[in-house]
């Protein structure tokens, strides 16, 4: 049950983050000059239709709004290609409000959606990958591959991120497309990522490999791989599964730091961790702009569901022991 | 009060940090000090001056008074500060600021308690440049400058108790990462107005708070009285949300002197291979650029309404030097394109993207700092104004000293940038204005001059740094104004006002729009117990 | 075993000095140099290049790691280009003082979260389980820096605690209660995603183990189930988290700076980030120096741990 709400959670968000343009009433990069850190226009029933009221400027320093609650202007749907807009073009529909820029908050959730996930899912998975290969090959084979293998990934860990952005952002052209950014960022998240994974599936193989069921194998005649990728690595599976719902969130906000030294994506691009690092930028934001955090919400759900879903396996793992 | 990082030194010759500053206006005493408010020079060290006619040599009176150790201050401390400064060996930080056409000043000394100053040349600022040295003691750094330390004399290491000043306060501890404290010097020689000494705090601490917001929590709780810089835009609610509850003063200072800078890299041959050569480098860019930004727009976004729009290099609030005839560019997107039209960018295919002669699209890059909130939105507004125009435009985001590199090796196409300038006189920002200068933005540390009005504006900046008269001084810089705005080399949108937030506890206190715009004058700041 | 502790070192030993070179190498290769952050960028050209000069800025970059490379062999880590004090001045204080953090914060998440995650591993449901996993998920889903923010906020608008630092100005010295009072916030900041990645590793972990016939045996023989899960079972699923846990503490040391910089604390995170900003790169090699050091041995205590508490991995 609780696998199927978990699944459930991931697809709608996937979902959400495929119809983006539809869903989403304007761009990722729309400002609205005059609605900087605005509130939420909060829809409600005014007669039978859903409408919503403006906000108006009281203080532009001071960034405070007032409700303009004599106007009620109508939301339109499925109107140019998006699925609801507001019928007023010079009154905005911000359901999550506006960031400092004066961009709409859902809209910019929506679409970051698509570079956060995917950067996230790729990279997770190009971690997995490497990670468990090297920890597996060293876990089963052990002596001196072992040693390199480990000591590689030690080295790749200790190496400050940071570092390896700042030196490679320079070496790279100064406007970079938004692909090679993507890229760059899965391949430095996979690169970092994979020894948490291969450390942990190391051990697992390592001790899985002595058991009685492995060295049957063996007795068998089953060679080293087959052992490896059918017997031993699934043993690794439920840790896997965990580290990828730690990994996931890890590299959406950690694209956010690696930003600050500028490989980061270029500025419509909107995403997760980049919303919530503009956010902190502000210390108001807990008391006074609490939309700005939708982001952590939205990675919330979205780690939620990961993880309630791939828990669920577990019940499939026990079985087959 | 509170500052980002450590002090690099102690030493204000061989560094010039704005902690090791701060602890140099703390600690440290100069001959003229220049009040921040009136732009006047008034005397610190130097009781008087006199100047001879021909406006070269100066006679300067010292007052008798003593260094924080009781050592007494005499003549040989002021020849000493200056040999150490322009000493070769030590490649003090300041050397090159303290030279007029490249030469150093001559310092001797005729009494205890007299020295001349002489110019090589005839100098317009005068003493005003002397505001720039603070005068070290000769007893405590002598043994270290006849050694040939001296560089390495008084690091972040030194005990506070080899440290010596004629300033208002005393280095008494350092925790590195931390704080400073600093105890008030009872040898200080100032008196306010009505007679008191100064200073008239007993303590200063200064901590270590490298988050502004965090910095921001402190002075809400009372846990800090003063803070590093001026209010930013986007503290400014909560400031005043915590001044109308009583907790925290707000005060407002004035407008700043110059705006932030906006400017392309006019070197030549920069764009060598680039298609983009035939444009990118004309004036007519940048005049379209500043008729095509809508200057409210841009204040109200990006300084949030408390800004006030400029058109030149000189912004009003500076009323010693701005030239009052400055045109106002009006916003006028449609005359843009019609001027981006006379050097090749015209939307041939009506479809609101300008292109050159040969198709393709007008697009060039900013380059803006990261984890500057306030350059990062000034970046997206100008974007934003000039892709109405046609132009299409990136914003590249890098590491601020990556920013700083990629401007001195001129590999970059435009930038959005927030300099800083110490003194308002131009004369004493000759390396922004001479196109030999290292701080000559758009095209620095020129052989010659590359073009026409530069060497116009070379020209006219030595003879005003030259000159004695302050109104021909005023009327050759109004003249270098003119020409600047002609060919815009910089584009300005607007200055912003300057806020200062000093918690409930401070009495008394001098603002001013500079660098420390409450600790230039530290001596005269009070609280109540 | 000896022999394998000595490799072990040897490794480490390389480790320390490849992280260093890859780091002054990389800070090499990014634009300006410490000319730059010493002079500020309104220095001449002349001033700055004689400031390249008398640090050896100016010499071809593998002359540079060469000289760096025999200097750090006579154990002499160079000077630190900002601050004209030799780097192995400057890092033992530091490193000192993000240790005491990364340890507060590594026993925190230790105690916290290993036990809640043996609880939500081997219950079925039940508010208690599910409150405390959506606990783990929302710390990671913050980032670090959001998460130190809002504990500086909390400790601000309620007074409780200082707002950052590490000690008291007022207190001479600093008493141990100064700096415990000062620790709590960022090792919170720090402790907090930990103790929620320690509970779900752990959570995966126990649950795997209690469907493995030696528990299911135990249980049949009448061992109450606390025991079972508390004392045996516990041991047996350690093992993820054992190999992990070198790793985390290796990277705590660097991963700290986040939380450094929000709650002011005077730790090696905030040294690395300032010496990377100014391209100090011999400040930037001898940090990235300490962290593997930190590394090693944290890899090493966690492989002798692993050892421990699985005897099948033991050769």
């Amino acid at each position: 049950m609780m696998r199927r709400i978990g699944i459930a959670l991931v697809v709608a968000w996937a979902l959400a983050a495929a119809s983006a343009p539809v869903l989403a009433p304007y761009s990722a990069d729309t400002r609205f000059a005059a609605l900087l850190n605005a509130p939420p226009t909060v829809p409600h029933l005014s007669g039978a239709r859903l409408t919503i009221q403006p906000w108006r400027l009281v203080s532009r320093l001071e960034q405070q709004y007032d409700r303009d609650s004599s106007r009620e202007i109508a939301l339109r749907w499925f109107a140019h290609g998006h699925l609801v807009e507001s019928s007023d073009p010079a009154v905005p529909l911000t359901l999550l409000g506006t960031d400092s820029f004066g961009r709409d908050v859902f809209s910019r959730m929506l679409f970051g959606a698509r570079t956060s996930l995917s950067l996230g899912l790729v990279s997770a998975i190009g971690a997995v990958v490497i990670g468990a290969l090297a920890g597996g090959v060293a876990g089963y084979l052990g002596g001196p591959l072992d040693d390199v293998l480990m000591r590689t990934s030690d080295f790749v860990m200790v190496l400050p991120a940071m570092y390896v952005a700042l030196a490679l952002r320079s070496v790279m052209p100064l406007v970079l497309p938004a692909s090679t950014v993507f890229v760059l960022l899965s391949a430095i998240f996979a690169i970092v990522g994979a020894p948490f994974i291969a450390r942990g599936v190391r051990a697992i193989v390592r001790s899985e490999r002595t058991l009685d069921y492995a060295v049957a194998a063996q007795a068998l005649g089953a060679s080293g791989p087959r052992i490896l990728f059918r017997h031993l690595l699934p043993a690794a599976f439920g840790f896997i599964a965990i580290q990828l719902t730690l990994l996931v969130p890890g590299f959406i906000v950690a694209e956010a730091t690696l930003s600050f030294v500028g490989l980061g994506f270029p500025n419509p691009i909107a995403s997760w961790g980049t919303m919530l690092h503009d956010a902190s930028a502000n210390v108001r934001v807990f008391a006074d702009f609490p939309w700005l955090l939708s982001p952590a919400a939205a990675m919330f759900l979205v780690v939620l569901g990961l993880n309630l879903a791939l828990e669920g396996r577990r019940t499939g793992l026990e079985s087959l022991r | 009060m509170s500052v980002r990082s450590d002090p690099l030194s102690f030493n204000r010759l061989q560094s010039g940090d704005r902690t090791t500053e701060l602890c140099a206006i703390l600690t440290q005493a100069k001959l003229v000090r220049i009040n921040k408010v009136t732009q006047e020079v008034e005397p610190a060290l130097a009781e008087s001056w006199t100047v001879d006619a021909d406006h070269r040599r100066y006679t300067l009176k010292l007052r008798d008074v003593r260094f924080s150790d009781d050592h007494p201050f005499t003549a040989d401390d002021v020849v000493f500060t200056f040999a150490a400064l322009y000493d070769k060996k030590n490649d003090s930080v300041l050397a090159d600021s303290m030279t007029v056409n490249g030469k150093p000043l001559t310092v001797a000394a005729v009494d205890a308690h007299t020295v001349t100053i002489t110019f090589p040349s005839p100098y317009g600022p005068g003493v005003r440049i002397l505001d720039n040295v603070p005068i070290l003691p000769k007893h405590k750094l002598d043994a270290a400058e006849s050694a040939g330390t001296f560089a390495k004399a008084w690091t972040v290491a030194t005990p506070t108790a080899d440290l010596a000043g004629a300033g208002p306060f005393v280095l008494t501890s350092y925790a590195p990462g931390q704080r400073l404290v600093f105890d008030r010097n009872p040898h200080y020689w100032r008196t306010s107005a009505s007679g008191e000494h100064l200073p008239y705090l007993d303590r200063i601490t200064v901590e270590m708070i490298p988050d502004q917001n965090a910095e921001m929590l402190r002075i809400e709780g009372g846990q800090l009285d003063v803070m590093n810089d001026d209010v930013t835009a986007e503290a400014y609610a909560a400031v005043k949300q915590a001044a109308n509850q009583g907790r925290v003063q707000m005060l407002d200072v004035g407008s700043a002197m110059q705006a932030d800078s906006y400017w392309f890299n006019l070197k030549p041959g920069a764009f060598a291979n680039d298609p983009r050569a035939s444009w990118i480098q004309r004036d007519e860019l940048r005049h379209a650029i500043s008729m095509a930004v809508d200057r409210k727009t841009f204040a109200d976004t990006v300084f949030l309404g408390a800004a006030d729009p400029v058109y030149g290099p000189v912004s009003p609030s500076n009323r010693t030097w701005y030239w009052t005839g400055t045109p106002t560019t009006p916003h006028d997107p449609k005359a843009a394109k019609a001027l981006l039209a006379t050097i090749g960018l015209v939307d041939r295919n009506n479809d609101g993207v300008l292109v050159d002669a040969q198709g393709k699209p007008a697009r060039f890059s900013i380059l803006v700092q990261t984890g500057r909130p306030r350059l990062e939105r000034a970046a997206s507004v100008i974007a934003d104004e000039l892709k109405r125009i046609g132009l299409t435009v990136d914003i590249v985001t890098l590491e601020g000293n990556a920013v700083i590199g990629k401007i001195l090796s001129g590999q970059y196409d435009s930038v959005y940038f927030a300099p800083t300038m110490s003194d308002i006189d131009p004369a004493t920002n000759l390396d922004f204005w001479l196109s030999s200068g290292g701080f000559h933005l758009w095209n620095p540390s020129q052989k010659t001059p590359s073009t026409p009005w530069e060497k116009q504006i070379d020209d006219l900046m030595r003879r005003q740094s030259a000159v004695s008269d302050p109104a021909e001084r005023k009327r050759l810089f109004d003249e270098v104004q003119k020409i600047f705005i002609e060919h815009d080399p910089i584009v300005y949108f607007a200055a912003r006002h300057i806020y200062v937030a000093v918690s409930s506890r401070v009495t008394t206190v001098i603002p001013a729009v500079d660098l420390f715009p409450v600790m230039w004058a530290a001596d005269q700041i009070a609280v109540k117990h | 075993m000896t022999a394998y502790i000595v490799r072990r070192l040897a490794f480490a030993l390389f480790l320390v000095v490849a992280v260093s070179s890859a780091s002054l190498v990389l800070a090499e290769i990014a634009p300006g140099d410490a000319s730059l952050a010493r002079l500020g960028p309104t220095a001449s050209r002349q001033a700055m290049e004689r400031a390249r000069e008398r640090y050896g800025l100016n010499r071809p970059l593998a002359v540079q790691y060469g000289d760096w490379l025999l200097h750090v062999l006579r154990l002499d880590f160079g000077t630190s280009m900002l601050y004209d004090r030799p780097v192995s001045e400057l890092i033992p204080e530091r490193a000192a003082n993000t240790a005491i953090l990364a340890i507060t914060a590594l026993v925190f998440a230790t105690f916290v979260g290993l036990p809640l995650g043996v609880v939500t591993g081997t219950r079925r449901g039940g508010l208690l389980t599910n409150a405390i996993r959506g606990g783990s998920i929302v710390l990671l889903s913050m980032p670090p820096l959001l998460t130190s923010l809002f504990l500086v906020f909390l400790a601000a608008r309620t007074g409780w605690l200082p707002i950052g630092g590490m000690r008291s100005a007022t207190t001479a010295g600093g008493g141990v209660l100064d700096v415990l009072q000062h620790l709590l916030v960022p090792a919170a900041a720090i402790g907090l995603p930990l103790a929620a990645m320690f509970e779900r590793l752990q959570s995966q972990a126990i649950a795997e183990t209690i469907a493995e016939p030696f528990v299911i045996a135990t249980l049949a023989r009448g061992v109450p189930r606390r025991r079972v899960i508390w004392r045996d079972a516990l041991k047996a699923s350690l093992r993820p988290v054992a190999a992990v846990y070198g790793l985390v503490v290796g990277t705590l040391l660097s991963g700290s700076f986040a939380v450094e910089v929000i709650t002011a604390w005077p730790g090696i995170g905030r040294l690395m980030l300032d010496a990377l900003s100014a391209r100090d790169v011999y400040l930037v090699a001898g940090c990235a120096g300490v962290g593997s050091v930190f590394l090693a041995c944290a890899t090493l205590l966690s492989d002798v741990a692993l050892a421990y508490v699985d005897p099948r991995v033991r050769e």
